[in-house]
């Protein structure tokens, strides 16, 4: 489901951060990233998404490139994929609710379907109650629940999570557990980042760790 | 000497690169919004929606003032050079020439500028750094059909807008002065103007609305969307956007004028 061959990524100041990254995730496989701080675990996970070119390598997804090529916008709506990001990811001048229904409203899922697919991410993840709020008005951790809701609602084949327990309270953590572990009873391809392979390492199939694909740094 | 060409063809290459970029983001835009669906309306529809009541709503009481503003002060200081040599006469001709022709596109463009090209660079930098463009890609929602088509269009459609509501309020100024001075009825006055204009005076507006819009959306777009890394490069971008979007118009406004009139 997701395949990646002799990928590269430069650093911010150009030079090259990581090389010679493979992998090779089966449909239903589910994967786990781990690296130190600063790895490249995010980069690598948009990549896969197709929102970030890799400096080299090839990168597919459901049997479509993603890179060499134009990335994600050139497979818009052919794609079933779901990112959750660590941080960030949300429009800023819409409703928790309205960012949970966006992707699938422009996916041209009939209105009450989509209304019953965000209240119920909604109501799974406990974040009615803050579901009319804009994304700055709530706590890091809702913003983090309602990636995952976005996800849920969207209902993907490819779940890409980036940290999605990292910073989460008892409650909370439990919540977004269960959405994972519901992923995985329904046989989805997940691909994880974690600093930390924590309480994702017994739901993985797999495990790469990027700090033996980074590139060495000169000391000046 | 090969130093001394490199140093004078490096701007011009970057000029070239510049427009390029320009080009391709418009046609792109253009690509995207034919692959439009029927059912995906509905979202661009809001997001333009929304673009329209900032850049022509908002912005119509700024709009009317200055345009009143500035159509007194130009008959005003007509009546005061051509006093005694029947100025009454050229009123038409003056607002036709200096107004409709002219200003009323450019100075409304400049204002667009100043309102929403700055809005909209800054807006499309933090979408980028918080990482809302990622995952609008990610989750298959096409940044050229929500993000730049929308502020294109709603430009477009403010911009056209706003033109009218500017030469309607400059008339109104450059009438109330006409009225003060020498006591010329709206009739008159109306038909003075009317006769000086021609369908290549409209040709040459509808145009330059185009031609702005687009200049002023593409600008804003490419210098907000470019931004990669830090908060501090969003000021920069704005800066940027304003400069190079007035040059822009300016440059358009000439090439309609030399077009149509030379």
């Amino acid at each position: 489901m997701i395949q990646i061959h002799g990928l590269a990524l430069d650093a911010a100041d150009g030079t090259l951060l990581m090389e010679e990254v493979a992998l090779s995730v089966p449909k239903g496989g589910r994967h786990l990233l781990t690296g130190s701080s600063g790895s490249g675990k995010s980069r690598l996970l948009r990549v896969v998404a197709g929102t970030e070119r890799p400096a080299r390598g090839r990168v597919a997804v459901a049997g479509r490139d993603l890179w060499p090529g134009d990335g994600a916008l050139a497979h818009m709506g052919r794609l079933s994929l779901g990112l959750a990001f660590a941080t960030g990811g949300l429009l800023s001048n819409l409703s928790l609710r309205d960012n949970i229904a966006l992707p699938m409203r422009m996916r041209g899922v009939p209105a009450q379907d989509w209304q019953d697919r965000a209240e119920g991410a909604l109501r799974r993840l406990g974040l009615q109650a803050v579901a009319g709020l804009r994304p700055h008005a709530v706590s890091a951790a809702a913003r983090k629940l309602v990636n995952l809701a976005r996800v849920l609602a969207l209902d993907p084949d490819v779940i890409l999570l980036d940290d999605p327990l990292e910073g989460l309270d008892a409650a909370d953590h439990s919540a977004a557990l269960e959405v994972i572990h519901g992923w995985v009873s329904e046989g989805k391809t997940l691909l994880a980042a974690q600093e930390e392979p924590g309480a994702l390492a017994e739901l993985a199939t797999g495990r790469l760790d990027l700090n033996a694909h980074l590139v060495p740094r000169e000391t000046p | 000497m090969t130093v001394f060409l490199a140093r004078l063809g490096a701007p011009v290459r970057g000029f070239l690169e510049f427009l390029g970029d320009q080009a391709h983001l418009a046609l792109r835009t253009l690509r995207h919004a034919m692959l439009l669906r029927v059912d995906q309306l509905a979202v661009v529809g809001g997001q333009l929606k929304l673009q329209v009541r900032f850049t022509g709503l908002d912005a119509l009481l700024l709009i009317c003032g200055t345009a009143l503003l500035l159509g007194a002060v130009t008959l005003i200081q007509a009546f005061s050079q051509l006093s005694g040599l029947g100025a009454e006469n050229y009123i038409g001709v003056l607002m036709a020439l200096i107004i409709l022709r002219e200003l009323g596109p450019l100075l409304t463009a400049v204002l667009v500028i100043g309102r929403s090209s700055t809005a909209i660079a800054a807006e499309l930098g933090a979408m980028q750094l918080n990482g809302e463009v990622d995952a609008l890609a990610a989750h298959g929602i096409n940044p050229y059909q929500y993000l730049l088509l929308p502020r294109w269009l709603g430009v477009l459609t403010a911009m056209f807008a706003l033109v009218v509501f500017f030469d309607a309020a400059a008339l109104a100024g450059g009438f109330l002065v006409a009225k003060l001075k020498y006591g010329v009825t709206f009739g008159f006055f109306m038909e003075s103007v009317r006769q000086a204009l021609s369908n290549r005076d409209f040709a040459a507006t509808l145009l330059k609305v185009l031609m702005f819009s687009g200049a002023i959306t593409f600008h804003a777009c490419h210098f907000g969307l470019g931004i990669q890394r830090s908060q501090t490069e969003i000021p920069q971008a704005v800066t940027k956007t304003v400069v190079t979007a007035l040059v822009a118009v300016f440059a358009l406004d000439g090439l309609v004028a030399a077009l149509f009139y030379f």
